[in-house]
């Protein structure tokens, strides 16, 4: 039997968190669920707890990657082998969880990413975030020479060798498109299954138009910047 | 006529008075030596190259700066620039372990929180006491 966690990252998220909570517990009995409460300013903690997740508070706002990094290393150390990376505003819909670990527990890649562009769905992005995925697809397509429809997808699943990478590396600021360009260096195989995604339904995101195209400028300058590094 | 005040006999006061604030500092401990080490340094650098102009206009010669003094300020800002890069390596290094301690200190916490529980839970088990979640509470209000 493989130890599952499901990684939650959630920063001010209490509107929506306990409904995901609920929901993977629902889609995913057997797996431990860790919200990790990024220094909220609201009742995200309470409302993770009351679901019934496990919750790791950190003491001040780490960012996506420093967040995520404290689950990986909470999956380590309690031994897991698959960590799941499922977002707190509710886009992510854990009933895809149990295709997302399939290749994994199967051996057949080291990590899965929930795509929503390898089939025909109904998400419908706006113009600005395609040309943005379109962008960072190409980018990683010039870096790595790999084909990944999906880049910015946070909807994935890991297996015990990457646990162990991310607990050690984790990019601090824009760590999706980041860290599969380091994964191919490494030599890892990654693979896309498609999966619905929902538009955030409560909260507001933190990607207004203007910060997108700075994001987009600054994660191009690092990649080309990282892609320098020896791996 | 000459005036009074130079930029050689500027430069010299600076120097000399920079190198007292960075030792009052390092005295007080505001400042480690291992970053005094480097402004003690630039300020000795700037000392000589003002005290004596003949080496200024040596260089100036050299690398054909019309007006000697301008390599003063060459050097301050070429200086500048270099310690600003390595003073944000330290800042890099810095974020990278206060992240670290951070996720460090989650996981005590959870790890803590859980093991207390676990404790109470099991005194709450053996003393019998009806209403298991209820006087788990009640235990952790006391």
């Amino acid at each position: 039997m493989m130890k599952i966690l499901a990684i939650v990252p959630a920063y001010n998220e209490e509107q929506s968190v306990s409904d995901v909570v609920i929901k993977i517990k629902l889609y995913m009995p057997e797996a431990d669920i860790l919200v990790i409460n990024d220094g909220s300013i609201d009742a995200t903690s309470e409302r993770a707890t009351d679901a019934g997740a496990k919750v790791i508070n950190v003491p001040f706002n780490l960012g996506i990657g420093g967040a995520m990094q404290t689950g990986y290393l909470y999956a380590k150390r309690n031994n897991y082998d698959i960590a799941v990376q499922v977002d707190a505003d509710g886009q992510h819909d854990p009933a895809y969880i149990k295709d997302l670990i399939k290749p994994i527990m199967l051996n057949k890649a080291d990590m899965v990413i929930g795509s929503r562009f390898i089939e025909e769905t109904s998400y419908r992005p706006s113009v600005f975030r395609k040309i943005g995925i379109k962008f960072f697809s190409a980018l990683v397509r010039f870096l790595s020479n790999r084909n990944i429809a999906d880049p910015t997808s946070g909807f994935r699943a890991v297996n015990r060798e990457i646990i162990k990478y991310f607990s050690e590396y984790y990019p601090v600021d824009y760590p999706e498109v980041d860290v599969l360009i380091k994964l191919f260096r490494k030599g890892y195989r990654i693979i896309e299954i498609p999966v619905e995604m929902e538009e955030r339904k409560k909260g507001r995101s933190s990607i207004t138009p203007l910060r997108s195209v700075y994001y987009m400028i600054k994660v191009t300058l690092c990649l080309f910047m990282e892609s320098l590094k020896n791996v | 006529m000459q005036a009074m005040f130079n930029v050689y006999t500027l430069s010299i006061v600076f120097s000399i008075t920079f190198i007292i604030v960075v030792i009052e500092l390092v005295r007080k401990n505001k400042l480690q030596e291992k970053y005094s080490i480097l402004w003690i340094f630039m300020s000795i650098i700037l000392l000589v190259l003002s005290s004596t102009p003949l080496i200024i206009n040596k260089i100036a010669e050299w690398i054909n700066i019309q007006n000697p003094p301008s390599f003063l300020f060459l050097f301050g800002l070429v200086y500048l620039i270099i310690y600003n890069l390595h003073l944000t390596v330290v800042v890099s290094n810095q974020s990278e372990k206060i992240t670290r301690l951070a996720q460090e200190i989650a996981l005590l916490k959870e790890e803590k929180d859980r093991k207390t529980f676990k404790a109470k839970y099991a005194r709450v088990a053996t003393h019998g006491q009806p209403g298991g979640g209820n006087s788990v509470k009640g235990n952790a209000a006391r």
